[in-house]
Order: C-alpha cells, then structure tokens, then sequence
C-alpha cells in the first residue's frame, strides 16, 4: 500500500503540473479538491484520465461514489487497489 | 487603400532573448540581434495554482498583454493574434487522437485558438468584447487593423493588441519558410492625437510577384521600426503592401 501511495501522489504532482509541491507536501487524508491541497474541477477530469491510465481502472465521472473516491489520497488508493482485485 | 492613424500607447515584447524596451532599443540601432533563447517571463502576478497550467505560448501572451494593458486590465477590448496559435499543443492533442490515446481535459481545453484571450479575460476579469485573428504572415498588421476598425466603429478609448508566435513543431518545419522566433508583443493602442506621435498604417495590395513569403515576421518588422528614428518603413507580403509611418504632432 505505502509503494501505491508514493504513486498516487507523484502521479498527481506530474499530472496537474504541481511546481514546488513534493509527495509529503500531499497529506494522506486531507481533501484534494477545493480545501486541503486545492485542486479544481479541471483538475478532476484530468486526474480521471491519468489514473485510467496507469492503473487500468473504471471511474464513472458522475456518481457519489467517484466523489467519494476522489476525495483524499486515502481514499483513491483505497478505490485502486479495491478495483483491482 | 487603406490609411488609418492612432497613438501607440504601451508597446511590451518579448523574444528571442530580448526582454526589456532597453532590449529592444539596442535591437533596433543593430547592437543586439536575436538568439535562440527560451527564458520564459516569470509572470508573478498569476497565482501559481493558475500559472501551472500557462504554456510558453500562454506565458509570453499574458506577460506582454498585462503589462501593456496595466492600467486598463479590466475593461480594455482586446484582439489576440497568432499564425499558427499554440501549435505544440495543438499536435500533441492531434497526435494523441491519431494514437488512439484519451485527451488531455486540460490541454484540450486550452487548445482553441482564442484560449489565451480567454485566459487572459479570466485573470483579468475583463468582459470586453476580444477576438482571436490568425491571417498567415500578415497577421501581426492584421490585427492592428482589425483593433483600429473596432476601436473606430465602437469609438473605444483605447484598445489592445497582442500578438504571438512560438516556433512550430519540428513536424510542420518543412512548411515554414519565414525565420521563427519565440515571440509575443503586445500594444495598448489609441485614437490618433492623444500623444504627440501620431502612427499610420497604410496597406493596398502588392502588385509585385513575389514568388516566396518574406524570410522575417512582420512583428520583428514593427519593433525594429518603432524602436528606430526612422519616420517610415515599407513591409512587404505576398499580398499586401503595408507602410508604417509616425509624425510629430505640432
């Protein structure tokens, strides 16, 4: 789970171009979106495509759940890894 | 043909390794000549959080557009202008799609060609009215008119113009034949008689055959000549002729 973390939170630096902002700058837990790191809706959409990408992963863009599960770095990995057992 | 005149209020470049008007000054008197060089403006005023998104084609736009438009960010009416528009972009995108690959939201976002008008009316919060021009390698002048017919026709106080161009992917280089720089100039133009420098700017169309485009980009034409003492300057296209010339008002 800690390799997937590192991961997911370098994935999302490179793929929202976050200059000057390191993975342990990224908490585990906090909000991404809006409060806590303060990512936008753009940013959403593009997070979707990137994490399809390298995870080979299905995300609804429209339900609760994919709120849910676009909440914090926890809660994505917590969605990867369920989605792929 | 037509003649129109007005008072070139703020004139801001950037290109080529030259960044400042005391850049500019030694360009013209023939002291400093262009270089390859990609340093991009800096542009602090935006909030990093919004700057990550800018590429260099946006960067160069926004830092030429905010500083000539200083005083007037909010409510001045504005014409982009790009030949070719962010085409790094543009072909990356289009490769993508050739490669069966998903598209980047953002980059498809920002891909239109009046996207870093658009960016710019957002920073900004400007709402005045702003158009995007592309017209081969007479779009620099073009825009000039086509602000000055707005800025007559909707009796605007002033208006502004920016204009950029960054070399093209290495996969369209065979169809270029002009000399490209990395370059964008923006200028916060007037009604004639607001200064003591009046411009013109005439064009009819060349009747000369000229069986190639002109090896240098029209904007480099313009700050060599607003840069110099000159009092007037011939540019010629495939199609047009276009004078420049300045008068001191008495």
């Amino acid at each position: 789970m800690n390799e997937l973390i590192e991961e997911v939170k370098q994935l999302i630096i490179d793929t929202l171009d976050l200059e000057d902002i390191e993975p342990a700058d990224i908490d585990y837990e906090d909000a991404l979106f809006v409060d806590g790191l303060g990512l936008d809706s753009i940013d959403a959409l593009e997070l979707g495509v990137a994490i399809k990408k390298a995870f080979d992963v299905k995300i609804d863009n429209n339900s609760d759940d994919s709120k849910k599960h676009f909440y914090s770095v926890k809660t994505l990995c917590e969605f990867i890894a369920a989605s792929r057992n | 043909m037509l003649s129109l005149e007005f008072t070139i209020k703020q004139c801001v470049a950037w290109g080529g390794g030259l960044t400042t008007t005391q850049d500019w000054q030694s360009y013209a008197k023939g002291e400093k000549i262009l270089s390859d060089s990609q340093e991009l403006p800096a542009l602090k005023q935006i909030p990093a959080m919004q700057r990550r998104r800018l590429s260099p084609f946006a960067k160069l736009a926004l830092h030429c557009a905010l500083n000539a438009a200083d005083e007037c960010l909010t409510t001045v009416p504005s014409v982009f202008a790009s030949r070719h528009g962010d085409l790094a972009k543009t072909s990356k995108l289009i490769s993508d799609v050739a490669a069966k690959e998903v598209l980047s939201p953002t980059q498809f976002g920002l891909s239109v060609h009046n996207a870093v008008g658009g960016l710019f009316s957002i920073y900004t919060d400007n709402k005045a009215p702003l158009t995007a021009v592309s017209a081969g390698e007479d779009t620099f002048f073009t825009a000039v008119v086509d602000a000055l017919c707005k800025m007559s026709a909707n009796e605007y106080s002033q208006i502004l113009v920016v204009f950029t161009e960054t070399v093209v992917p290495e996969i369209y280089q065979e169809y270029i034949a002009q000399d490209e720089v990395n370059i964008a100039c923006a200028l916060l133009l007037a009604p004639a008689g607001q200064s003591n420098e009046t411009y013109s700017l005439t064009v009819q169309a060349n009747k000369a055959e000229i069986p190639t485009e002109t090896q240098q980009m029209q904007v480099l034409d313009f700050l060599n000549f607003y840069h110099s003492n000159s009092e007037d300057s011939e540019i010629s296209s495939k199609r047009h002729l276009w004078k420049l010339s300045r008068a001191i008002n008495v």
